[in-house]
């Protein structure tokens, strides 16, 4: 090889060199440029990429009732989700999954075409569906652990308890109202994912940490299952629309039994009526009837102005005030007010009523928490409907005095009622008595609250036993008599409130409320059935389930009836307390 | 010569040398392939085979087949290469016709670019790299002083690069033709075909190459993706993007090997395009400028010997091995870095696969052999006089 070839290839080779330096050169600043310069930026641009923060919600809090046995539970299950863009046949992914779950094959496919990083396929499955679309092994379908809100009593207590909706919030009752306690807290975690959208690396959050609290109801199961069942047989027997009843502990406010039928079961809320599932016992305001003379005899007798024995001339069944007529079922001449009670004379209740005035009648309704919300801690309370007395007519304050002209709730009926077996001290209803945390542990109890005293021991002792007369012989409320105990009570059958405003003909809320033992009493009972179509007074309609469920309900607490024996171990008591 | 008689061993008392420089980071970088194959291609592995070793498994195999590639090809003399350069060429040519005319190709992602032997494919377009250099060394040196000449000198040897672009590019390669290519070209140059003929190829192949490139919407593609990556990240730019992605998360120290994310199918290939992105993430630009300064010493030992080789064909062998590795770190690393838009080359003893590994080893071994002959020739002088 010539020297000077080899000098210029040498030449040569060394230029290729050079450029080929420059290119490393470019490489190396470059490098510099984006792990240096732009690092951040670009770091955090990948972060966005493979961080996919979540959230997720802890189990739920378990409702109990009174004797710890549970209402509401929450279950694990899974979820299915899929991750659109790493799906990728999604016309034939959204065959096979339709076909296992059961699910619109259109709007699957749709779902899985679509740009959405994350879409739903069907939540909570059964493991029997999870298993198999597992065994599918389709990329970019993902298992999601969440739970399942269940209800092992099915329609027991269904009203009360209320439900949730599939992202676990409660929608209606306890589960509405007390949601805040109830849901796991939520927590906010970022799993990374690879690009195929599968976690790796994360935080495992120990779902026990973040469960919700528990609440233990006053409900006992047992009086409730005894009230539905009740219930549940007279609306059947007199082809009624509904109904509904409620026990209460007169001493404490705190409600045993709370039941509406129809039923509705909230594991599958969606084969119910929308209508049923609300707590009309608190919610919907009716015109109470006969009930209410009760508290038109306690205004009569806390103001002084008449006795149980002051009598009062009651027309022959007939009486016009203005325009109006009023009338009695049975037509009666000269009645005490305890006879007045007893019969249920509209007219004789007018009467006394009309010396008690507007003012003072007012003013022991709302005494006894009519026209008011109680405050009870469930949701959608109605404080039914109470005119201020001012605005009364003098028919109106006749009408009220019988129940009519004024609505209230159920709820106000019992509370009310409660108060007179109570010694005239009203207590405030609730129906949670404590929440815990998931360890059992005690976070806030709620005991019995008074109000205040409302009338004076002496009348609500007079006004026990005035309504003890109405369930002895000639009474209307005969039919919820029960052996060994003395049951005070009253009747009401009130005529519904057409469309057009005016009382419909032939629809009747038949209602009975009463409580017992008159000395002692244990449980106050209201009992109301809505339009009963065989019979409509509710001496024949509501008094037999009161006296149903009292019976069960008593013997469930082991109240003893005082017959001869029953006397003989009240007597061994006192000895043994001596 | 003091210098780097140093540095070179005496192997078993013959006149034989490993040039260290060359070897060493050689051997380093192999080293840090196997680790970062099997770092980038265990999730991939695992999803693909069920065992995250299977890449690992692999590359340990070639880079073993690449060490005695690479003392065979040291010691083989490689002045014998010229009379197998027909055969070579011949070979080459069979094997690109093989797989595109019979179904004998192996095709991944929709290109025919394989050969499959049992378990292990093979991948012809390189080996028809390696055969055009020695042809082209062996055409250049025999017509060394008619190379001026057109139809001597220039001609032949596009007729002969014309023939490898049109059985690769129907694979279809554009990567592997524009390496080709640009191989002759510099090649050619250093052979001292006459400029104004390679500079008025130059300008008469890029109007070409732009209608080709127009031609195939892919390929457009690539080429707008790569003007604007992250407006096309959804699709074509997501590649390069990923990649960026991959540098920037890395910083100047790195997440550490084994921690990075965008390997876990963010990006594609990890283990063999993108391979250089995996290590600006997990080892950092410290990990980055290490490696490429091994590159970078390689390739200018590589210089070195072509420069200082007496023998014009040892010179050409030489220009051209050291150039067809310095194009592929370039185009690799630039794609990576963004500087390129996307082609499928692996980087140089990094990479997995199987064929780049091997020839890349034994192209190593020729430049050793060629470096120390070259002393061989020299001691013989020094004998003599």
């Amino acid at each position: 090889m010539k020297p000077t070839e080899k000098k210029h290839i040498r030449l040569r080779v060394i230029i290729v060199g050079s450029i080929f330096s420059l290119f490393f050169t470019a490489i190396c600043a470059k490098a510099v440029y984006l792990q240096v310069v732009r690092g951040s930026w670009l770091s955090e641009k990948a972060a966005n990429q493979y961080e996919v923060s979540c959230r997720s919600y802890g189990k739920r809090g378990t409702i109990y009732d009174a004797n710890l046995k549970k209402l509401a539970i929450s279950i694990d299950v899974t979820s299915i989700a899929a991750h659109p863009p790493k799906i990728k046949n999604a016309p034939a992914t959204a065959k096979s999954l339709s076909r296992v779950l059961k699910i619109n094959r259109k709007s699957l496919a749709r779902k899985l075409a679509s740009n959405k990083k994350f879409v739903w396929i069907k939540r909570k499955v059964t493991p029997k569906e999870a298993e198999v679309v597992k065994d599918l092994n389709i990329t970019g379908v993902d298992f999601i652990p969440e739970h399942k809100r269940f209800y092992p009593h099915k329609t027991l207590a269904a009203q009360v308890l209320g439900f949730t909706n599939i992202d676990d919030q409660g929608l209606e009752g306890i589960e509405f109202y007390y949601n805040e306690y109830l849901q796991g807290s939520a927590s906010d975690y970022t799993i990374l994912k690879d690009a195929l959208g599968r976690g790796f690396d994360a935080e495992k959050s120990t779902s026990l940490n973040f469960s919700g609290n528990n609440l233990i109801l006053t409900i006992d199961s047992v009086i409730e299952y005894i009230t539905e069942k009740a219930l549940e047989d007279a609306v059947k027997k007199f082809s009624a629309k509904s109904g509904m009843a409620i026990v209460m502990a007169p001493k404490t406010g705190a409600i045993l039994a709370l039941a509406h039928y129809p039923f509705f079961n909230p594991n599958a809320i969606n084969n119910f009526s929308q209508k049923i599932w609300r707590n009309r016992v608190i919610t919907d305001p009716f015109e109470p009837g006969s009930t209410m003379k009760i508290f038109a005899a306690a205004s009569a007798i806390e103001t002084g102005n008449c006795s149980p024995n002051s009598i009062f001339y009651c027309e022959n069944g007939a009486y016009k005030i203005g325009k109006h007529v009023i009338h009695d079922t049975h037509e009666h001449g000269w009645l005490s007010l305890q006879k007045i009670i007893k019969y249920s004379s509209n007219i004789g209740t007018v009467k006394f009523s009309a010396i008690t005035g507007p003012k003072s009648l007012y003013k022991t309704l709302r005494d006894f928490g009519f026209g008011a919300k109680t405050e009870i801690d469930c949701p959608g309370e109605t404080a039914g409907i109470l005119a201020p007395y001012k605005q009364w007519t003098k028919i109106d304050t006749g009408a009220i005095s019988f129940g009519q002209g004024i609505s209230v709730s159920a709820l106000q009926l019992i509370s009310a009622t409660s108060a007179i077996a109570n010694k005239g001290v009203l207590m405030k209803p609730y129906i949670v008595q404590a929440i815990t945390d998931q360890n059992g542990q005690l976070i806030k109890s709620f005991g019995p609250r008074k109000v205040k005293r409302v009338i004076s021991e002496k009348t609500a002792r007079t006004l026990a036993m005035i309504m003890k007369t109405v369930i002895t012989e000639g009474g209307t409320g005969v039919n919820a008599a029960l052996e060994g105990y003395s049951v005070c009570g009253k009747t009401g059958t009130a005529q519904k409130i057409g469309e057009q405003g005016k009382y419909a003909q032939g629809k009747y809320v038949s209602s009975f409320i009463g409580f017992l033992p008159e000395k002692m009493p244990k449980a106050v009972i209201l009992v109301v059935i809505n339009e009963p179509e065989k019979q409509h007074y509710g001496s024949i309609v509501a008094a037999p389930v009161f006296k149903k469920i009292a019976r069960k309900t008593l013997n469930y607490m082991n109240i003893r009836p005082k017959s001869k024996t029953g006397k003989l171990i009240v007597s061994l008591k006192r000895e043994t307390r001596g | 010569m003091t210098k780097n008689d140093q540095n070179s061993r005496k192997v078993g008392g013959q006149s034989f040398y490993y040039d260290v420089r060359l070897l060493f980071p050689v051997l380093f970088l192999v080293g840090i392939g196997i680790v970062m194959v099997y770092s980038a291609s265990s999730a991939l592995a695992f999803k693909k085979f069920g065992t995250e070793y299977y890449f690992l498994k692999k590359q340990l195999l070639f880079a073993l087949l690449g060490i005695v590639a690479l003392i065979i090809c040291s010691r083989f003399p490689y002045r014998f290469f010229r009379s197998l350069t027909y055969p070579l060429l011949i070979l080459a040519l069979i094997f690109l016709a093989v797989i595109l005319i019979t179904g004998l190709g192996y095709s991944a992602g929709g290109a025919k670019r394989w050969f499959r032997l049992g378990s292990f494919s093979f991948q012809p377009s390189e080996f028809a790299r390696f055969a055009l250099i020695i042809y082209l060394a062996y055409s250049m040196n025999k017509k060394k002083d008619v190379l001026k000449n057109f139809y001597v000198g220039f001609l032949p040897h596009i007729m002969i690069l014309c023939m490898f672009t049109v059985l690769i590019i129907f694979q279809p390669d554009f990567g592997s033709v524009v390496i080709l290519g640009v191989l002759t070209w510099v090649m050619l140059f250093v052979g001292g075909v006459r400029l104004s003929y390679l500079l008025t190829s130059l300008v008469l192949i890029i109007p070409a190459g732009y209608f080709f490139m127009v031609s195939a919407d892919y390929r457009l593609k690539r080429i707008t993706s790569f003007l604007d990556p992250w407006q096309h990240s959804a699709n074509d730019g997501y590649q390069i993007v990923h990649s960026l992605m991959a540098f920037g998360t890395g910083g100047i120290w790195g997440t550490g090997i084994g921690k990075g994310y965008q390997k876990l199918f963010y990006l594609p290939e990890p283990h063999t395009d993108f391979i250089f992105s995996v290590i600006g993430e997990e080892l950092g630009l410290w990990g980055v400028l290490i490696i490429l300064g091994l590159y970078i010493l390689i390739f200018w030992r590589g210089i070195f010997i072509a420069g200082n080789c007496k023998d014009s064909f040892g010179s050409f062998v030489a220009i051209g091995l050291t150039t067809a590795i310095g194009l592929q770190i370039c185009v690799n690393m630039g794609v990576a870095l963004g500087l390129l838009p996307t082609k499928g080359l692996t980087l140089p003893f990094l990479s997995y696969g199987g064929t780049s590994l091997l020839l890349n080893m034994a192209s190593i071994g020729i430049l050793m052999n060629i470096g120390t002959a070259k002393k061989v020739l020299k001691k013989s002088k020094v004998s003599k006089t």
